[in-house]
């Protein structure tokens, strides 16, 4: 499948809900079933974080997509509960028996909160806030879910696509072309990634959506007919994901740092700390965990 | 799914509809049984955050009625156990949800319930 990776740069434009709806919401529906055949492993990160909750944790997985984090952790079954949620509804039905279990799963957007506000103890967004089109959304997205956990002890892990590509990754993405070159703020750049699906897992020709394309037929590689389908990213820079975080927080009114038991100024304070940042396998990773004194 | 440890987490988000907005009310479902594995750690340590009334409530619109009015301060196994067919064992397959406050519904189908809201309902 050499064609998925040829990432090219966009430039988003219109409403961007419907835009999503296009480039995003309308391809996963498409290519569940493909897509989640390829998708299992979990990132060791993410398995490190769920493994280090304790026994009796509720959670949301905002953007679940087939649902392959919500039977972790895998060396203790059944000790936390995940709920996924997910705009694809194909991906739920595959996400509902995810691990060979029954699971929770409920058909929204990341950028509702239709949950008593701090119900749940954690949160985790993996791979699915770099695909909303504009910084704004996104900052709403990490305010979501910054809105459904705990204010006392909720812990949030996100995790996003980097512009810096493991040097195994094939992938050749367009360099960053920041529209605002004044801004000093890190900014990443938004992209269609392809997905190919061959002719023989591909879904009927009158379901096909508005982003869709015929593959080219000279790609000697390409099955006759294959369908790609464009999908929308918007790959982080370094140090921005931290910044959108920062942002969401401080458009919440809380305070964003570690909290300082010593200080008796901080009586009667709300905020968030960032536990840890970095990159893994292509990623961009943020853990936050709130706080109230 | 939508057991009744989702149900306990879920509230009606439309604009502007911020108060009595939880717990939503089941209406036309149907109901599955299924067993689930028992795991009384999970359980202690999720009981202080359940929200009891709800809890009860939407217990007894599906026809169960073994949980108590009150939380319980001694925790034995049987409690536990009824706690667990409460929380997990109990689905809504099909049906809905209606909010307390405006009325909204989100349907149930397959198991799977609807949380999204048209553009002009979103807060
Ligand atoms: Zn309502």
């Amino acid at each position: 499948m050499s064609i998925s990776n040829s990432v090219r740069a966009v430039s988003v434009s219109g409403n961007p809900r419907e835009y999503e709806d296009v480039h995003v919401h309308a391809v996963y529906d498409e290519i569940a079933s493909h897509f989640s055949s390829t998708r299992y492993k979990p990132w060791p990160i993410i398995a490190e974080f769920l493994s280090s909750l304790p026994t009796g944790w509720v959670g949301l997985d905002s953007g679940a997509g087939n649902g392959k984090y919500l039977p972790l952790p895998y060396d203790r079954p059944g000790q936390l509960w995940t709920i996924g949620l997910d705009r694809s509804r194909n991906l739920l039905r595959i996400a509902q028996g995810a691990g060979g279990e029954l699971r929770e799963v409920v058909w929204g957007d990341v950028l509702d909160v239709p949950w008593r506000h701090g119900a749940f103890d954690y949160a985790i967004s993996i791979a699915t806030i770099h695909h909303l089109s504009t910084s704004a959304r996104r900052r709403d997205a990490v305010k979501s879910l910054l809105h459904s956990i705990s204010p006392d002890h909720g812990r949030a892990l996100i995790y996003v696509w980097a512009v810096e590509q493991d040097s195994k990754s094939k992938r050749v993405i367009p360099s960053a072309q920041p529209e605002d070159q004044s801004s000093t703020e890190p900014q990443g750049v938004d992209v269609f990634v392809p997905w190919v699906l061959s002719d023989r897992t591909a879904a009927p020709e009158e379901k096909r959506p508005a982003g869709q394309h015929e593959a080219a037929r000279s790609e000697d590689e390409l099955k006759p007919k294959a369908k790609v389908y464009d999908r929308f990213y918007h790959m982080f820079a370094k140090g921005e994901l931290e910044q959108l975080a920062t942002d969401a927080a401080q458009a919440m009114g809380l305070y964003v740092g570690p909290r300082d038991t010593d200080s008796m100024a901080m009586e009667g304070m709300s905020g968030v700390e960032v536990c840890q940042s970095g990159w893994e396998r292509s990623n961009y990773y943020v853990e936050l965990r709130r706080w109230r004194t | 799914m939508v057991r009744l440890i989702t149900h306990n987490l879920l509230a009606c988000h439309v604009k502007g509809c911020n108060t009595n907005n939880f717990p939503l009310q089941f209406q036309d479902v149907q109901i599955e049984l299924r067993e689930a594995d028992f795991n009384a750690d999970f359980l202690r340590g999720f009981l202080p955050k359940i929200e009891w009334n709800a809890l009860v409530d939407a217990a007894r619109q599906l026809g169960d009625t073994s949980l108590p009015q009150e939380q319980p301060t001694m925790i034995d196994d049987d409690f536990l156990k009824a706690l667990h067919h409460v929380l997990l064992e109990i689905h809504v397959e099909e049906g809905a949800m209606v909010c307390p406050n405006c009325k909204h519904v989100y349907p149930i189908a397959s198991g799977i319930p609807n949380m999204l809201l048209a553009e002009h309902e979103i807060g």
